[in-house]
């Protein structure tokens, strides 16, 4: 079962939907990105940023939901493998194609902080989609960089690179050692876990 | 299975069990919240156990190699088995076919044979969402056989099932359990008395009787018990025995 046993996998994980809303969530971000007024409001580009990231990392974490769990759990091979292809491709996808929103501005908020906070995002997202399922996974991550957004503006010392990651920029090498450390961990904790089961029983 | 315990947190649903299985059709019976689905659930190798020693088909299902092994000589129907709208019938008893490393040659024909033996061969490339409760109820029995398991695990099966279905899935049972060693777990007496051979009551995360279902239809005794059949009076009252200590004795095998 070579052939068609991976095209159904990819299937079952709504694959195709998933890259679809990818792009999508690169044109809007292409559009937000250029729509704004960089001229008058530098510091704009921050949004698009911070929140397209998020965007693709919820569209990556509601992709991990699996609904014949239970029957999953019988299969013969380990299932780390496949997780981990599945998140680090898409993880790739998505970390290729948002930078292309933000090609203009390479130094501060450009494709470096874009890419950091796609993996930093993704990691979080796949963390909660381990601790409470991958129709919710989504949620924590929105919450953080949310809280950030609002808390960081006039946070200053060393620390705020790091638990503001999603807010640094570019360069800024404590926000990339937090946002791959997420990655890491929560990649690691999804590809040896997988998603918490949903429904009846949980 | 040796010492068996499954804990769920802080409550014990599986309280030191000691079981052995042969070839047949073996009913688990109990009431609610007995240990049924976690005893099918460690056998089905989707649980691990909190404590004891689970060997099926001569492999320890504790070494995650011999588990594979085992896993591909095994079928599972699950309470909810869940599946995926959008694929047909062929398609989603193909994944789990793909799941158990069937080979890419066998499966097409495994396939239809599988969804032959559940009736729904004229709506073998419709989409599951199509379909009526009990007819998806055929789909994860066709699942469970698709790679003609040695073991079959079936926890609550016939639930959704109309009852000329229910009547052929007893048969099917039957069939299944001529070769392999198949596992009900249910709460319906009536298909424990017409399809298995052999019964095993569980409650309170104990074994209270096992027996044949004409040896738990005999402790019935007189018409005067509760329960409307002969095997509903057996199952009452070796229920009654098991939670009055010093009887269980007396009754158990």
């Amino acid at each position: 079962m070579t052939a068609i046993g991976p095209r159904l996998y990819a299937r079952s994980r709504a694959l195709w939907p998933t890259l679809a809303a990818l792009v999508g969530t690169t044109g809007f971000a292409l559009w937000a990105a250029h729509l704004m007024d960089a001229y008058l409001d530098p510091s704009r580009r921050v949004p698009v940023v911070a929140l397209a990231p998020l965007m693709a990392a919820a569209v990556i974490g509601t992709s991990l939901y699996t609904a014949s769990d239970e029957l999953d759990r019988t299969a013969v091979r380990p299932w780390w493998p496949r997780r981990l292809v599945q998140l680090l491709g898409l993880s790739a996808v998505a970390a290729a194609l948002l930078p292309t929103a933000v090609l203009g501005d390479t130094l501060v908020f450009g494709p470096p902080a874009m890419i950091r906070n796609t993996l930093g995002s993704t990691g979080v997202t796949a963390a909660a989609a381990v601790l409470f399922g991958a129709r919710l996974s989504w949620l924590p991550a929105f919450g953080y960089v949310s809280a950030v957004y609002l808390a960081s503006g006039g946070a200053r010392g060393p620390a705020v690179t790091v638990w503001a990651w999603p807010m640094q920029p570019g360069p800024q090498t404590g926000a990339w050692a937090a946002a791959l450390a997420a990655f890491a961990a929560g990649g690691a904790l999804y590809v040896a876990r997988g998603a918490r089961p949903e429904g009846a029983r949980v | 299975m040796t010492g068996l315990r499954v804990r769920h947190r802080r409550t014990t649903a599986l309280d030191g069990v000691d079981l052995a299985f042969g070839p047949g059709v073996h009913g688990l019976l109990g009431p609610n919240a007995a240990g049924k689905t976690s005893l099918i659930r460690v056998l089905a190798t989707v649980a691990a156990p909190s404590d004891g020693r689970v060997e099926i088909l001569g492999e320890d299902v504790g070494d995650h190699r011999r588990r594979g092994r085992v896993r591909g000589r095994l079928g599972y129907l699950p309470q909810e088995f869940g599946y995926y709208p959008g694929f047909t019938v062929r398609e989603f008893v193909s994944y789990v076919a793909w799941l158990k490393e069937m080979p890419a040659t066998a499966t097409p024909a495994a396939v239809e044979r599988a969804v032959a033996r559940v009736g729904l061969t004229d709506r073998i490339d419709a989409k599951i969402r199509t379909l009526s409760g009990g007819m998806i109820r055929r789909v994860g029995i066709a699942q469970a056989v698709v790679n003609e398991p040695h073991i079959l695990l079936f926890d609550e099966p016939t639930a959704g099932l109309d009852p000329e279905q229910r009547v052929e899935f007893r048969a099917l049972l039957r069939r299944l359990g001529a070769d392999a060693t198949v596992i009900v777990s249910t709460h319906l007496v009536e298909d424990v008395a017409a399809a298995c051979t052999e019964v095993t009551l569980v409650d309170a995360g104990q074994i209270a009787y096992r027996g044949t279902p004409g040896s738990l239809a005999a402790l019935g005794g007189s018409e005067d018990g509760s329960g409307d059949s002969a095997i509903e009076r057996g199952f009452m009252a070796a229920l009654r025995a098991h939670r009055a200590p010093s009887a269980a004795r007396e009754v158990s095998p």
